[in-house]
């Protein structure tokens, strides 16, 4: 029998979401364009145009060497060229932000190669070939799972995730790395750890709330669908709570 | 060590939280509209740091430019406030000045909500904290008044001459990694 994986369990618009997310099956929906050049520009690690550093020759240049992984894993566009490792890592407001960071690592694991994802709290980084890095970025930044003005793109200083949002809907950000200008567009001023721009980047239009409450990957009982609405998923996180807590004492499951 | 009260604990306090942090401009637009009633004893304001310059990561130390207001004009006093404002935290003189000032905010938060309580909010005895940092016999206002990290004075704001003590304070928070 083939497996079909499910995912996650639920059966309420988040778990769907959350769902969608990670089946690498389905396309991510594209809500905005943000070029190459721009997200360069954020990420900081290169200036635009310049080449990319390596920190090993060419796979094709290296000696053979006897290896079974090699001959198993096909490396991945950076690899093969020998890049440096660089990291990208992203804050979602606990209001409705289209994703979070565990469904971040497990989206991600999903659908990307090469790639060690770093899940906390409030953040979400991820570690990969810079090569990889730039075109997983832009599926990160460019479809739904991003919002401008709910998620962020912070290196270091990223606290903001769990607070009340400023006066324009905006994430609190203590460097104000984007910014709402009067045309109701998010324009990164500051790269991602805080380095001002020599330019400002347009990441387009804030998601309106609508939206957002039906697209979130988040639970949240004063904004959005409380976890009490999905007895499936409530029952999923008490069996795995249970399993957790008798682990020491070999758990085994009663048969029903 | 002598615990003193800093304030008698009869003093009404009221806590304004707003649903999205002010910025400094706006802020400042209800705080003078506040200090304009009579009976408000000391204004304690609470929110997230803006730092003046990049704590954490490879920029660590550069300034931190931003366009945020860094001072604000409360009365005829103008002080630094390095912050985005949660909370608004009052004590006066009576409970009947309540009503006054919930009606000048339902007038003031048009475009997002707020949400008023009444009970203690300013902490009302010395810790060791402020014993270190003020001595054995601290001014009374003071404590509760200043965030202990915070290297800077509280700023004494006088908006009315019949009504000489008023303070603001600028809490700091420096837990920036989350």
């Amino acid at each position: 029998m083939k497996y079909t994986p499910q995912y996650g369990p639920g059966t309420s618009i988040v778990a769907e979401n959350r769902r969608r997310q990670m089946n690498p099956n389905i396309e991510l929906q594209k809500m905005r364009k943000v070029t190459d050049e721009d997200i360069i520009l954020i990420l900081g690690h290169r200036a635009p145009g310049e080449a990319f550093k390596s920190v090993h020759p060419p796979i094709g240049e290296l000696p053979e060497v006897d290896c079974p992984m090699r001959k198993l894993v096909k490396p991945t566009e950076g690899a093969l060229h020998g890049d440096r490792v660089r990291y990208v890592q992203f804050a979602d407001s606990m209001f409705n932000a289209p994703s979070q960071p565990y469904q971040r690592t497990y989206a991600e694991m999903y659908r990307f190669r090469g790639i060690d994802p770093g899940t906390l709290s409030g953040r979400q980084i991820v570690e990969c070939r810079e090569r990889d890095l730039e075109k997983y970025c832009s599926t990160l930044i460019e479809t739904e799972m991003f919002d401008p003005a709910r998620v962020s793109l912070r290196g270091a200083t990223v606290h903001g995730h769990s607070l009340r949002l400023s006066e324009d809907g905006m994430q609190f950000d203590a460097l104000q790395r984007c910014i709402m200008g009067e045309d109701g567009r998010v324009k990164y001023v500051k790269d991602q750890i805080g380095v001002p721009l020599d330019r400002q980047v347009d990441v387009g239009k804030p998601l309106d709330d609508d939206w957002l409450r039906e697209h979130t990957t988040m639970f949240h009982s004063l904004v959005g669908t409380p976890l009490r609405e999905d007895p499936e998923y409530i029952e999923y996180l008490q069996r795995i709570h249970t399993l957790r807590t008798k682990y020491g004492f070999m758990p085994r499951e009663d048969k029903k | 060590m002598n615990v003193q009260a800093a304030s008698p604990a009869s003093l009404p306090q009221i806590r304004i939280c707003s649903i999205r942090m002010m910025k400094p401009e706006t802020c400042e637009t209800l705080l003078n509209k506040l200090v304009e009633i009579p009976g408000i004893r000391r204004i304690l304001l609470h929110g997230q740091n803006i730092p003046k310059v990049i704590p954490y990561g490879p920029a660590r130390g550069m300034e931190n430019s931003t366009d945020i207001k860094r001072n604000i004009t409360v009365g005829t006093t103008s002080c630094d406030i390095r912050m985005l404002v949660g909370d608004i935290i009052l004590e006066l003189e009576d409970e009947c000045i309540i009503g006054v000032i919930n009606r000048i905010c339902t007038d003031f938060f048009v475009k997002f909500g707020f949400v008023m309580q009444q009970g203690i909010f300013i902490k009302p005895t010395m810790t060791m904290f402020d014993y270190a940092k003020y001595g054995p016999k601290p001014d009374p206002e003071l404590i509760g008044m200043v965030d202990p990290r915070s290297k800077e004075r509280p700023v004494r704001i006088i908006a009315h001459e019949e009504h000489e003590h008023r303070m603001i304070c600028a809490c700091e928070n420096n837990a920036l990694e989350g």
